[in-house]
């Protein structure tokens, strides 16, 4: 690294999500040395796993593949995948940051032919399709990851399907004795954007999320409409591959409440706007019940709202549905009470997405003490006596959306630029 | 042509009804974070047998129905399961309030007129009394709460049920069954009652 030494102008990024990425390319282009650390296989985050965006249902392929080729051109900015920070120490300007790298199997020689997964019948779980579909053991992460590098599944290793798969690779690229790696970098600034976790349904324990493969939440609703997911990006019940008719959407399932997520994840109001027009899109007959105790589509994204409510098959109900029941058929029944009507409901779906809430990454795992604390929700702030050098960043920092990400991010690479002083 | 006005209302609104719940019902203080959401109404197992059920009832005491809030039948059918208070959003204790609702009902003199009040009397006096609950000498203490006439109808449309209880030894004959120690009990009640009336005073 050019700029190590006691007063280190590099900048760190914890995080490749879209606001560690954005961070990253932002403070790379002014000329800066940045390092970007992903924990994972690829960049990209949550984002990478979206199918559209709202309000203008673009698709999140398309910046990020912007962004990549920003990254290309970068010849000051640095990727690491596979890696976590272990320790921070040092103060703004002088910062040693212990780097643990996690084993992927996979070197730079991977040109991304597919060979290996062919090889191989061993399959897991889909982290990218968050469950809902099984993997080969040896995966692209997904079909536009950057890196375009193939993964191990950890679990292969040691098996005779290892072997398969390194025998299957023309170029040398699988390396079964991968023990990972642990450095440390010396940087300047940290901005810290390690983002979100989508909160577990299973903790809504009236809402058996468990009993039925037609309960699912937001995060893999996005899956099942996207062209890449499980299911081809045709929306169908989990359960049997059936066409949905009728569809429920659960408001504040976790979020606004103290049980739970005290706090207003933010975007799963407008996200359940936008799978209620994924449903209409692909069934012109199907019915979507949207069962909210208030709908947040906050300032410019009203507009978003009303064309969505102008469907007369999109049903608004006032009501924080009490539970979920499975009738005999399988299928799941809402229950609760209409709080407009007073009525209380018994109402079958063919599908039910779980509208849950952001739970901050930072709640788990390594987490800087030194110019930041959590907040009592544990999303990161500044700390008052601070010195401003680590900068929490995208929704790290609080629930955002991607458009709010970016800026936050944006407002992170400056306030890091200002942490590490004028380039030298 | 202008639509009419509506006709005036006619119902009494006490405004200051809500703010009297917050000050003195157990719990009432919380009740402010209630949202509407429904959950506490729609996670209730006897909700179809309650009138209004508890956010209802919640909005009206804010709206300030005082005499509706007590003549209410939810006040009495809530069977403190607690799944409204656990599964609440916003922490508030909805079986206090209302459990506490009904106590202040009978204070102010409204069971007369709320049917479900009567048994509820009828199981406390049984309880208070002798430490238990002698279904002979609630049933009629219940029944003839209608009076007299009522009580016997009542009474009679009953007789084969009870007799199959008899034969089935879910309800004997003879002197009620006690608790061995009344007073203690009646002593333990007169403290909690002391209690109670220190509190609500300091207006915890």
């Amino acid at each position: 690294m050019a700029n190590q030494g006691p007063k280190s102008q590099t900048i760190l990024v914890v995080g490749g999500g879209i606001a560690g990425v954005t961070a990253a390319i932002e403070a790379a282009e002014t000329g800066y040395d940045v390092i970007l650390l992903e924990r994972g296989p690829a960049l990209g985050g949550r984002v990478a796993q979206l199918n559209r965006y709202f309000p203008k249902l673009c698709h999140p392929t398309c910046g990020l593949e912007i962004n990549f080729q920003r990254i290309r051109k970068l010849k000051n900015l640095r990727v690491v995948t596979m890696a976590s920070v272990a320790g921070v120490k040092g103060e703004k300007g002088d910062y040693t940051v212990s780097v643990s790298v996690s084993p992927r199997y996979v070197n730079a020689n991977c040109t991304a032919c597919g060979a290996c997964a062919e090889a191989t019948d061993m399959e897991v779980d889909s982290p990218f399709n968050y469950g809902l579909s099984k993997t080969k053991a040896a995966y692209l992460p997904h079909e536009h990851a950057f890196p375009m590098r193939y993964v191990v599944a950890p679990s292969a290793i040691g098996t005779p399907e290892a072997d398969k798969i390194k025998a299957a690779c023309k170029y040398d690229a699988v390396d079964l004795e991968d023990k990972g790696e642990d450095f440390e970098v010396n940087c300047g600034a940290v901005i810290w954007a390690t983002g979100w976790e989508p909160y577990d349904p299973e903790k809504l324990e009236s809402y058996n999320y468990n009993l039925s493969a037609d309960i699912v939440s937001n995060v893999q609703m996005e899956r099942l409409a996207n062209h890449d997911g499980p299911t081809g990006g045709k929306i169908v019940r989990p359960s049997n591959g059936e066409p949905v008719k009728k569809v429920a959407m659960i408001q504040c399932a976790g979020s606004r409440d103290l049980n739970h997520l005290p706090y207003c994840s933010r975007i799963c109001c407008l996200g359940s706007l936008k799978h209620a027009v994924y449903v209409r899109e692909q069934y012109e007959d199907a019915q979507v019940d949207i069962y909210y105790i208030d709908l947040r589509a906050h300032d410019k994204l009203e507009a978003f709202y009303q064309r969505v409510a102008a469907d007369p098959q999109v049903n608004f109900v006032k009501s924080k549905p009490a539970s979920i029941r499975i009738d005999e058929e399988g299928r799941p029944v809402l229950c609760g009470e209409n709080t407009i009507t007073r009525e209380l409901y018994e109402a079958p779906y063919d599908l039910v997405v779980l509208a849950t809430g952001m739970k901050p990454a930072a709640s788990e795992g390594y987490v800087p003490d030194i110019a930041m604390e959590q907040d009592e929700y544990g999303f990161l702030v500044p700390s008052v006596e601070g010195d401003g050098g680590i900068i929490p960043a995208g929704v790290a920092s609080g629930p955002l959306d991607v458009s709010m990400s970016v800026q936050s991010a944006t407002a992170a690479a400056l306030k890091a630029i200002q942490a590490v002083g004028p380039k030298s | 042509m202008t639509v009419a006005l509506p006709e005036q209302a006619t119902r009494k609104y006490d405004l200051g009804f809500a703010r009297w719940v917050r000050d003195n019902v157990n719990g009432g203080a919380k009740m402010s974070m209630c949202m509407q959401c429904g959950m506490c109404s729609g996670s209730c197992p006897i909700g179809t047998e309650m009138d209004q059920g508890p956010r209802k009832l919640f909005m009206m005491i804010r709206a300030g129905m005082k005499d509706e809030v007590f003549n209410s039948s939810t006040i009495w059918n809530c069977t403190s399961c607690y799944n409204c208070t656990v599964r609440c959003p916003r922490g508030v204790p909805v079986t206090y309030i209302i459990q506490d609702l009904a106590a202040k009902a009978v204070e102010f003199g409204y069971v007369k007129k709320v049917e479900n009040a009567r048994f509820a009397k009828a199981f406390w006096w049984s309880a208070k009394t002798f430490g238990r609950t002698d279904e002979r000498l609630m049933t009629a203490k219940y029944y003839f709460s209608f009076g007299l006439v009522e009580g016997m109808k009542r009474g009679l449309a009953n007789l084969k049920i009870a007799i199959g209880m008899v034969r089935t030894k879910r309800m004997h004959i003879g002197m009620p069954h006690k608790i061995k120690d009344t007073k203690g009990l009646q002593a333990i009640l007169a403290k909690a009652a002391e209690i109670d009336a220190r509190e609500s005073k300091g207006g915890a």
